[in-house]
């Protein structure tokens, strides 16, 4: 029998897939949007191909990327986490908060993931205890944690007293590329082989493609959702760190747009809202075109009301292209 | 296969004679590969109670799907009333007369008992427009339960009656709004099991009603409890297979004779692999369950299975047996009971433990519970194993052993057409139970438990499963079947449990040289009083209308 197998008929993706271990169909389309994004800034602007912005892009973006790896993972098991931005808020006043008690330095880092797992738990917790849709607990969760950080905050923006502290996000330990932008990439790479060659990224799949078959078949579908609203709250802490270390300060509008971007971008990089489909090497991209277009309108002088109109086009334009045509499924 | 070609009662009214209101022909209807009927025909003469009887998967709710508009036939022709009848949609089909009580209550729990039986009819009671006119609705909902005989306050909260009231109210709605609101002058009443859900108080008013309308319309009827049929219709049709077997007349046939006609197949012994089956030794039981309650205030179900016995349990598709399968295996939580698996403790089952201590659990609904259709054959093989087998204890996946372990078992059970990376959806429905199968040997199971293993399942696929449910005997494993297929039942089984509303009413052996007859486990299944909700357990006792041949089986469950 085993002579008969053959491997699938090899696409122009062959590489891709070969190192993400799973055939990937409709990877051109984002692709190519990025791609055209890319060419179509550089000849409105010229100040868009320049290395400097590059590095000024890759600092904006690096943030909604680390916050997006997580989230990606909530998505791909077919729930859905409102409140990334809210975690990044609360745990950017904290992080300051400590600092500026505690003379903690780089530790803030560690410290500022672990306070974001524990806010995911807790959105995993009342998830999964109270069977609730995540939809209704993030969101409440949402309103909560910016509720405790604007409290935290007196809802002004708090400098940190952590000399060099800035250092590991605009530092650059490799030139022209921002420590943040560093990080967001490993941590890219990390959560990739995670979701491709872990058990905890094939239990994402299972449980969003069919919950109740993983569940049937005995997988223990309860903690690992636990699990990922963990891993989620950890990202966005460890994200609101860089960040709050790339600003200087905490401010009340500390991940206010990462919600709607962070969505965005995951699902115009591909990753179904209905779960099972995607993944976090797609978040990627999404990022990417995000990041492209705010940045390229900024630099054309779009105002920003026709950003906030051209950018939800694009999601949905993005989405309803790379719809599979004539799919028959519940739409929410 | 046509009914007049297999059964010398010559069945239907010569063509054009009689009067028909419903006048079906030649019906197909398949879903992918499996064809659920083909080329069924018959009619519902003008004022009268017609009765579709057969085994669970003859065909009968596709047939009231297509009549209600849900589905469409693929080939043959319905005339209601002498026009074409092809509706497309529930509404339509309700606009031209045709209502429907089906099996589970689709009322509105929470609003008005009259909201419920003008559901989709306020559009009559509204002035200017979207001003909703409450007093004449509900003086025409009492004009309806007056005339259904029903002791029901119209405005009371629709869930403050009981379930077999509700079901009333249902029944009522689908009976005479169309004469009384829409003036469809001979309406057709398509019911599913009415009374399955009915206390004897409402039982009265249910046969009245139907006397009432038969003086106007027509209803056309599902049931299983044949006593019933005999006493309501005018005329009964027996579906076996999606095929029509035979069309008779009450006063020409009687009970027993009816089960004949729908079970009536011949049982190969070797299709089954009978000469294979062994006598369960002495061994103690792999699995042994203790006062497992499925339904609220049901009876309690306690068994055991020994190493490589196969026990069978069947019973009606509202019998609970899939629950109870699944409450032993601990996908679903029991009200109550414990599951000790090997000579491991009693305990709460959950299917996570279950799968870790040997214990392996294939449902019915291949394609919502059993496997991901989206996801490649290895993918769905290793699903069950994730945590021991395909993943080492820092958590990663091994990839390589899932993929050689997956082409092992693809080769050892002839999937044909699978490979590691073929998406299931693209493998016949034999194919993908096998996959689900392979899930389970993966793990050299102690127990397994299967429901309705080879639904959907084709000819060579379903005895290539047999095969294996004997090889697996062999090595020792104790096999659960529960399965609506009779001669599945019959024919794999050591040991057959008989459910009604989730007790055992009755423990037949089955040894392979004296094989229980279908019709006596027919019998038992529909037998006795019991019905949903009753609070005591079902007696063993037989009831006036259990055929004599009955009673050995449950003297012997009594033991």
């Amino acid at each position: 029998m085993t002579t008969t197998i053959r491997p699938e008929p090899s696409s122009p993706l062959a590489p891709i897939t070969r190192l993400f271990g799973r055939v990937e169909t409709g990877l051109w389309f984002p692709i190519g949007v990025v791609l055209s994004l890319f060419i179509f800034f550089s000849l409105m602007t010229d100040s868009f191909a320049t290395l400097r912005n590059f590095s000024a892009v890759s600092g904006q973006a690096a943030t909604l990327l680390i916050v997006c790896l997580g989230a990606t993972f909530i998505v791909l098991m077919g729930s859905i986490d409102l409140s990334v931005g809210a975690i990044v808020l609360l745990v950017g006043a904290v992080s300051v908060t400590v600092l500026n008690a505690f003379s903690i330095g780089w530790l803030v880092i560690p410290f500022a993931a672990l306070v974001g797992a524990g806010l995911g738990l807790v959105n995993g917790l009342i998830y999964t205890k109270g069977k609730i849709p995540s939809f209704i607990v993030t969101l409440g969760t949402l309103s909560v944690f910016s509720g405790i950080a604007l409290t935290l905050l007196d809802g002004r923006a708090i400098q940190f007293n952590a000399p060099g502290l800035e250092n590991i996000s605009i530092g650059q330990w490799i030139p022209r590329l921002p420590n943040i932008a560093l990080w967001a990439i490993l941590a890219w790479a990390v959560l990739v082989f995670i979701g491709q060659r872990t058990r905890f990224g094939r239990y994402m799949y299972l449980i969003g493609g069919g919950e109740q078959v993983a569940r049937t078949a005995g997988v223990p579908v309860e903690r690992y959702k636990l699990y990922a609203f963990a891993l989620s709250g950890l990202l966005a802490g460890f994200g609101a760190v860089l960040a709050v270390a790339r600003l200087g300060a905490a401010g009340p509008s500390l991940g206010s747009d990462l919600l709607l971007n962070s969505l965005a971008a995951i699902v115009v990089g591909g990753t179904s809202l209905a779960g099972g489909v995607g993944g976090v090497h797609r978040t990627l991209i999404g990022v990417l075109i995000i990041a492209i277009l705010d940045n390229g309108l900024n630099l054309m002088g779009v105002s920003q009301f026709l950003q906030m109109i051209i950018k939800g086009l694009v999601v949905i334009a993005a989405v309803l292209v790379s719809r599979k045509s004539g799919a028959d499924q519940v739409i929410k | 296969m046509s009914f007049s070609s297999t059964t010398d009662h010559r069945p239907g009214p010569p063509p054009g004679a009689v009067d028909s209101l419903l006048e079906v022909r030649n019906l197909s209807k398949s879903y992918g590969p499996i064809r659920v009927i083909s080329d069924v025909s018959f009619d519902v003469p003008r004022r009268s109670v017609v009765t579709l009887v057969g085994e669970n998967g003859a065909g009968k709710s596709t047939i009231f799907n297509i009549l209600s508009g849900l589905t469409a036939q693929d080939s043959g022709t319905v005339r209601l009333d002498g026009q074409d009848f092809t509706p497309g949609s529930h509404r339509k089909a309700v606009a031209r007369g045709i209502t429907r009580v089906f099996q589970e209550q689709s009322l509105v729990q929470n609003v008005p008992v009259y909201e419920n039986l003008l559901l989709g009819e306020e559009a009559r009671f509204t002035r200017f427009g979207q001003w909703i006119d409450r007093n004449a609705m509900i003086r025409a909902a009492r004009q309806i339960i007056e005339e259904a005989g029903l002791d029901v306050d119209v405005r009371r909260k629709t869930g403050d009656y009981d379930f077999s009231t509700r079901q009333s109210i249902e029944i009522a709605r689908a009976c005479l709004t169309p004469t009384i609101l829409r003036g469809v002058a001979e309406p057709l009443v398509l019911l599913d099991e009415p009374t399955s859900a009915l206390d004897r108080r409402d039982e009265e008013a249910f046969f009245t009603l139907v006397n009432k309308i038969r003086r106007y319309g027509s209803l056309l009827f599902v049931s299983h409890r044949l006593t019933e049929v005999l006493d309501i219709s005018d005329v009964i049709y027996v579906l076996k297979d999606g095929a029509m077997v035979t069309r008779v007349t009450p006063d020409e046939t009687d009970e027993h004779r009816l089960h004949g006609f729908m079970v009536g197949r011949e049982r190969a012994a070797d299709y089954y692999y009978e000469n294979r089956q062994q006598p369960p030794g002495t061994a103690a039981p792999a699995i042994r369950a203790e006062g497992v309650q499925v339904l609220p205030d049901g009876p309690k179900v306690t068994l055991e299975v020994r190493p490589g016995e196969i026990l069978g349990i069947g019973g009606l598709l509202d019998s609970g047996k899939s629950r109870l399968g699944k409450a032993i295996a601990g996908v679903i939580r029991p009200l109550a009971g414990r599951v000790a698996i090997g000579d491991g403790p009693l305990r709460h089952p959950e299917i996570g433990h279950s799968t870790r201590k040997g214990l392996g659990y294939i449902p019915a609904e291949r394609l919502t519970e059993g496997i991901i259709a989206g996801f490649p054959t290895a993918w769905n093989f290793s699903t069950g194993s994730g945590g021991d087998l395909f993943s080492n204890r820092f958590g990663l996946w091994r990839g390589r052993k899932e993929r050689s372990a997956t082409l092992a078992h693809i080769d050892a059970l002839a999937i044909r057409s699978a490979t590691p990376d073929l998406t299931m959806a693209r493998l016949s429905g034999g194919n993908q139970q096998k996959v689900v199968l392979a899930r389970w040997l993966e793990r050299k199971p102690d127990v397994l438990i299967l429901d309705n293993p080879t639904r959907g399942v084709d000819a060579g696929a379903k005895q290539e499963i047999y095969r294996v449910l004997r090889d697996l005997t062999d090595q020792g494993v104790a096999i659960i079947l529960i399965t609506d297929e009779l001669l599945e039942l019959i024919g794999l089984s050591n040991r057959i449990l008989i459910l009604q509303h989730g007790g055992v009413v009755a423990e037949v052996p089955a040894p392979p040289d004296a094989k229980p007859e279908e019709q006596r486990l027919v019998a038992l299944m529909l037998s006795g009083p019991g019905r949903p909700g009753a609070a005591s357990p079902p007696s063993p006792a037989p009831a006036a209308d259990v055929p004599a041949e009955a009673k050995p089986a449950i003297l012997e469950a009594a033991q």
